[in-house]
């Protein structure tokens, strides 16, 4: 159970690290000064994981589309009563998510931080389920997969990802569908949250102007008998992904005032590790801003012939078994943006990336990433997300540093491939 | 570790607002421009925001402004409109990292440089804005103008209010609307534009770790607003006798039908009651501990989301949901017996509480959050409030049930609205 420390200069931060025995591993980050304290308890289980073989056992586990989501719902519920209920009587507001590779549970709050992070800890742990309180929840759930449907934005994301992936589970709609959600019984949630929620597959992050060793031990002190490692490892099931796109163009009809688009690249060297993965991205994330940033010759000349407006945007998304760089926005002519895109990405190959560019947008990275150690909420999640993927986010100002033209060039030629790509357009009705 | 410094006059209507704190890493700067809201001005205010800040003299294309703005370590620089009852706010921020993490050790001077341009020194040509760049923020705000449906949640409560308000001011959509765009040229906006910017009171802000005095030496040197007779911009009129609950409908191709409801708090914020008001809502809607949450959500299973909030200002209270269209009948009678319950005074001691915490621990919450903390401050500001948040958060725990009670009854149903499908829904 030793405690660690690590350090960075560049940000004048510090995070304390506790590994328990179970497998648990506890980060403390204070913030002096800060008013707001910010936990997450998270498990490294998402709409990605539902296919699965338990150690020892031939069988492999599918479960329905949306059940890692409908798990972040049910365990709200308690035996005593609700767990916002225990929240609010503190005044702290409580929440969670659930992404394509976690679930993670949080509250934030400006007094009572210790109660608060007992009860975090304690509901996580609790899962309360009856057949009742599941067949409820369905219609919750319902209304929130309806919300997402008349999202425009999350209809042209996730049709991009359904050209995208021939297998990979990240094609599936995180909240799942209003008829996957109608199967989940009781029984498959409870396999889930045995599988997943255990202390070697779970992390707890806090931040805020906090009492470092009072933190660990609260949340020591609140872990149950019942939380325990699985015996030997679970295979999560990744059917195999071919480097091949599925269909090249995608386009659906919804009450929108122009057309949507959403341009996406496959990325096909998947399987890296740690630091690799880290460079990876931010390396990734620098090319997306040289070619389509504000200050680009590509956004000028769309610009200009009135092809984008101000919602044009970029980012590059990954884990280690998928990766995809999306360029979307709002278009008349999503078609001529496509071509104009294609072109300049042709022209770049030939021509190179420019080095002032570079320098320059890799300054505002830096500027850019500093700032952000503002926010706790960003502090918590980022790191959070990193940590599943086996990166420490302390490292990203160091690699971004570090970071030289000849490897961006080297991952534009590698990433940029126009036959990986997909177009995914929302048109009016 | 945040000290407020009271406001400076630094010249006629510019009151500049200094919050020094050693915590965050960047330096922050919002200005504030008033102007009433009004139908003439509101689309020319929309877009100006688009227009100013594409090209000025020094950096001539948008290409220009954005490198300088990468070169100063990624500022953020952001200008919109917002919407204050019927006021009409334009503003301009820039967030710069704090020279304390970064190599160049002039950044907020450079930065604030950049703003006043933006501001302050307009591309222009021929007595008007360049024209192209005009024609291009022009179509591009008659784009945002059409797509206001894109976003059917904000859609459905701001239909609610253009419904409720019909005949005031606050009924106008802060982007404003095509027949006025299609009037407007670049030597008419100029010209509003040299009007706009000497007659309109102005509030600047910073926050981040500068002292006050450096902090105050800095704007003199860098932001010169042209200063002529200063416009006088009434207080909005709250009170409106309702006669009939209106109800309206909208149809479009939707999956999830939009159900919003509009109460009159007659309450305005001068009022001692105005914090009642605000804990009315919270117990109704404001969370997860919230009444509707509880019913409409949790017991009854209609909707993923409802919620209510207080339109400061306006005296307002909107409730929002997404439902089933067959359940709009149902989901309405409840929410409507769920308010008439709280005006009965069914709630208990502990909902107080809760809600009192919550508001609470949002307002605390503020002062880690430099972009939402100017925001509050200048909401504040504008309704000539000096109090600091822990007067703030005094008069919220010294709300007692009967004065919830006393605010309650003066709310007053004003409309319904649904957005509904094209299909035989209900």
């Amino acid at each position: 159970m030793a405690i660690k420390e690590i350090y960075s200069d560049i940000l004048n931060e510090k995070i304390h690290i506790k590994k328990l025995d179970n497998g648990l591993e506890i980060f403390v980050m204070p913030k002096r000064g800060y008013t707001k304290k910010f936990a997450i308890f998270g498990t490294h289980y998402g709409s990605v994981d539902n296919k699965f073989r338990l150690s020892g056992q031939n069988e492999i586990i599918e479960v329905p589309e949306g059940i890692a989501h409908f798990l972040e719902h049910k365990l709200f519920e308690s035996e005593e009563g609700g767990v916002f209920n225990r929240f609010s009587k503190l005044g702290s507001s409580v929440n969670a998510y659930t992404n394509f590779n976690s679930t993670c549970y949080l509250f934030s709050c400006t007094d009572k931080f210790y109660e608060n992070l007992s009860i975090l800890i304690d509901f996580v742990q609790s899962p309360y389920l009856t057949d009742e309180n599941v067949q409820k929840e369905k219609g919750i759930i319902e209304q929130e997969i309806r919300m997402y449907q008349d999202n425009p934005n999350w209809k042209v994301f996730f049709n991009s990802l359904k050209s995208l992936y021939n297998e990979h589970p990240v094609k599936i709609d995180i909240a799942g569908t209003v008829d996957s959600i109608y199967e989940i019984t009781k029984e498959d949630l409870y396999t889930c949250y045995n599988t997943f929620y255990v202390p070697n597959n779970m992390m707890v992050f806090v931040v805020g102007d906090v009492d470092i060793d009072e933190t660990f031990s609260v949340v020591e002190n609140n872990l149950k008998e019942s939380f325990k490692k699985l015996p030997g490892n679970v295979e999560r099931i990744i059917p195999n992904e071919s480097p091949d796109i599925k269909n090249k163009k995608v386009e659906e009809k919804l009450a929108v005032s122009m057309p949507l688009f959403n341009i996406a690249f496959k990325d096909t060297n998947i399987d890296l590790k740690g630091k690799e993965l880290l460079k990876k991205d931010i390396q990734t994330k620098i090319i997306l801003d040289m070619i389509f940033g504000r200050s680009s010759k590509l956004y000028k000349r769309l610009y200009d012939n009135g092809l984008i407006n101000e919602n044009f945007e970029r980012e590059y998304t990954f884990d280690t078994s998928y990766g995809h760089s999306m360029i979307g926005g709002e278009s008349k002519n999503p078609e001529k943006v496509y071509e104009m895109v294609c072109s300049e990405i042709e022209e770049l190959k030939n021509k190179g990336l420019d080095r002032e560019d570079f320098d320059r947008i890799k300054k505002k990275f830096i500027g850019q990433h500093i700032s952000s150690y503002n926010s706790v909420e960003f502090i918590a999640n980022t790191f959070t997300s990193y940590y599943f993927k086996g990166i420490n986010l302390f490292d990203y100002i160091v690699e971004l540093k570090k970071l030289d033209i000849d490897s961006i060039s080297k991952r534009f030629y590698e990433h940029f491939d126009i036959n990986k790509s997909v177009l995914s357009i929302i048109n009016p009705l | 570790m945040l000290t407020r410094f009271n406001p400076i006059e630094l010249n006629r209507s510019i009151r500049f607002h200094t919050i020094k704190s050693d915590k965050f890493k960047t330096n922050l700067i919002g200005i504030y421009i008033q102007r009433p809201l009004i139908k003439k001005e509101a689309t020319k205010n929309a877009l100006l925001s688009m227009v100013l800040h594409k090209a000025t003299k020094q950096y001539p294309t948008f290409m220009e402004i954005n490198k300088k703005l990468e070169d100063l370590y990624g500022a953020v620089m952001v200008s919109d409109v917002a919407k204050k009852g019927e006021r009409h706010i334009i503003k301009f921020k820039m967030q710069l990292p704090n020279k304390k993490y970064i190599e160049n050790k002039n950044i907020l001077k450079e930065g604030l440089e950049i703003l006043n341009e933006i501001i302050n020194n307009p591309a222009i040509k021929d007595g008007g804005f360049i024209r192209e760049i005009f024609q291009q923020e022009k179509e591009n705000l008659r784009d945002k103008i059409n797509g206001r449906i894109n976003d059917k949640m904000k859609y459905a409560v701001d239909r609610c209010v253009e419904e409720m308000y019909k005949d005031e001011n606050f009924s106008i959509y802060e982007y404003g609307n095509i027949d006025d765009l299609n009037e407007i040229t670049e030597t008419s906006l100029l010209d509003y534009y040299k009007k706009f910017i000497e007659s309109s009171p102005i509030d600047i802000f910073l926050i981040g770790d500068v002292d006050e005095q450096r902090a105050k030496e800095l704007i003199n040197q860098t932001i010169h607003f042209p200063r002529g007779s200063i416009i006088d911009i009434p207080r909005e009129n709250i009170t409106k006798d309702v006669n009939a609950i209106k109800e309206v409908e909208d149809n479009l191709n939707v999956n999830q039908g939009k159900l919003t409801l509009g109460y009159r708090t007659n309450i305005p914020y001068e009022s001692n009651l105005y914090e009642a008001s605000v804990l009315f809502s919270n117990i109704l809607g404001g969370g997860p501990n919230s009444k509707l949450f509880k019913n409409v959500r949790e017991k009854e299973s209609l909707c993923y989301y409802i919620f209510s909030k207080i339109e400061k200002f306006k005296s307002l209270m909107l409730i929002s949901s997404g439902i089933e269209f067959q359940n709009y009948k149902k989901t309405k009678d409840i929410i409507i017996s769920e308010v008439e319950d709280l005006k009965k005074g069914k709630f208990t001691e502990d909902d107080i509480e809760i809600a009192k915490k919550s508001i609470v621990n949002s307002i605390k919450s503020l002062t880690d959050a430099p972009n939402m903390l100017i925001d509050f401050y200048y909401a504040h500001t504008i309704s000539g409030v000096t109090d600091d948040i822990d007067q703030i958060i005094e008069k919220i725990k010294s709300v007692t049930k009967e004065s919830i009670v006393e605010a309650g009854e003066k709310f007053k149903l004003d409309t319904i609205y649904f957005l509904n499908s094209e299909k035989e829904g209900r």
